[in-house]
């Protein structure tokens, strides 16, 4: 296999924000790579080399083996050169602002997700499902209210999930506004409608200095709700994470903040992304709607191909901790390979007509929330979410059409609709 | 003789189930094969998790 090395000018764009604003753009980046470079080595100024794992197959033989192929030696996500030395300023050396599970390894990583783990097994979720549903209909409601028209992402899609997941955790109603901001600080940094007021994404300074003011601001936030679940524990996560043991002790502090961190950030995010994506569709094929309000039971299915089609987390990075093979490269120990979890959710090798929205597509074993012992926690929860909100809408949703242009967020890191202006009726 | 008493283990990861009685038929796997006989790189169908971080049911 040759080219070895991607063309600069190919690759490049992957690593800016603002390609993933452009509907497609990324796709298109993607479906040339697995084609000419489905595992080559990206080189762009200010970045250190990274292996572009490109392939549904190879993301997963990476992904499920934690032992060789570690998440927090560096960066797990895309950072610039002077962006991870920043970090390691900030945090005394580590190349993560945050230790979430995310970022953690083994054995560290598994003692920190068993603390919350039982909470989000499959039985668990599925005995929340009424009191979710009762959230679902408020929004459902919401949203008719607003007919004929509104932004699904901005007037529902960003408030449905956040409020179910931080219901669970226990932040009052009147923090969750304050906790979408966050989120938004942090996972789209970089565009000019979500950043943080002020920044200038384009400096790898101002990039990290945001995501240890957002580190800082949660752990302002939690540090007196700490204290109190401990003197005083409830039945929600956050009594949970402050409570939690992990090795028999007390978790580290970076450990526990970057817990809540992604709880409340990760826990509504990807389900936003993924709602908003899924309603943009229905806008844009009335036939799809139809047939879903006369086969109800595909909304399963629907809701993975949305996941499929939105794949949200666009990558991961992870680094080598030994030497090895793959697709016929030598990946050497310390290489940096970067899991592009949406290229691998259309690859046609795996996935007939990846680029057709099928609501029916069976089998799709999708890796939307990863693969392997870092797939997401709150999977089950995200279906469940997105599963009772097409429930409730659907039958009452009588038609919708893009009432204008819907609009991506820019950010390569993890991204979504920031805008889906609909018309529709609904009773 | 007694009839075999069958267990479920329990991914710990995604929560995927693997039945002893069901095995896994779509896979190869009899039903009635032991989780100790599967083989040690036997990964959970549905989320890749290695063999070792699945958890003997409770029920």
């Amino acid at each position: 296999m040759n080219n070895l090395k991607i063309p600069t000018e190919l690759i490049a764009p992957a690593f800016n924000p603002a390609t993933f604003g452009v509907r497609g753009a990324a796709h298109q980046i993607f479906t040339r790579l697995r084609r000419d470079y489905p595992l080559s080595i990206a080189e762009v100024p200010g970045y250190d080399p990274h292996w572009i794992v490109t392939k549904y197959n190879d993301i997963r033989e990476i992904a499920r083996q934690d032992e060789i192929f570690h998440g927090g030696d560096r960066s797990k996500t895309l950072i610039s050169r002077a962006g991870e030395s920043l970090v390691k300023q900030y945090t005394g050396g580590q190349s993560n602002i945050f230790r979430s599970l995310v970022q953690l390894d083994p054995p560290e990583h598994r003692a920190y997700r068993d603390v919350l783990a039982a909470k989000f097994m499959p039985k668990q979720i599925a005995a929340l499902t009424d009191g979710v549903r009762v959230t679902t209909r408020q929004f459902v409601d919401r949203m008719a209210g607003l007919a004929p028209r509104c932004d699904f992402a901005t007037d529902i899609a960003f408030r449905y999930p956040l409020k179910v997941v931080l219901d669970l955790i226990g932040v009052p109603p009147a923090d969750h506004e304050m906790m979408l901001q966050l989120t938004h600080w942090l996972f789209t940094y970089a565009d000019p409608d979500l950043k943080r007021p002020g920044s200038d994404p384009t400096n790898p300074a101002e990039i990290t200095e945001t995501w240890n003011i957002v580190f800082n601001e949660f752990k302002r936030y939690y540090e007196p709700i700490i204290t109190d679940r401990r003197a005083c524990p409830r039945e929600d996560i956050a009594s949970l994470i402050a409570n939690g043991k992990v090795f028999g002790c007390p978790m580290e502090e970076r450990a526990m903040i970057s817990y809540y961190v992604i709880a409340s950030t990760a826990g509504h995010d990807t389900t936003s992304a993924t709602s908003a994506t899924g309603m943009w569709v229905l806008a844009e094929q009335p036939e799809l709607l139809a047939r879903l309000k006369t086969e109800p039971s595909l909304i399963p299915k629907f809701v993975d191909e949305t996941i499929r089609w939105a794949s949200p987390v666009q990558q991961f990075v992870r680094s080598a901790c030994v030497d090895y093979e793959l697709r016929g490269r030598q990946i050497k120990k310390g290489d940096l390979l970067y899991l592009s979890y949406m290229s691998g959710n259309r690859d046609e090798e795996i996935f007939e007509d990846p680029f057709t929205f099928k609501p029916d597509r069976t089998p799709n074993q999708h890796i939307g929330f990863g693969y392997g012992g870092h797939s997401c926690l709150g999977q089950h929860l995200a279906k469940l979410e997105m599963r009772l909100l097409w429930e409730e809408l659907l039958p009452r949703l009588e038609s919708v059409e893009m009432a204008g242009e819907g609009r991506m967020a820019q950010s390569e890191f993890v991204c979504g609709p920031k805008s889906v202006p609909i018309l529709f009726k609904m009773h | 003789m007694p009839a075999a008493v069958y267990r479920k283990w329990e991914c710990r990861t995604c929560g995927e189930i693997y039945d002893e009685a069901a095995g896994r038929p779509d896979a190869g796997i009899p039903p009635g094969t032991r989780f100790a006989d599967l083989p040690d790189n036997w990964i959970c169908p549905a989320c890749g998790t290695a063999k070792s971080e699945f958890a003997l049911c409770d029920e």
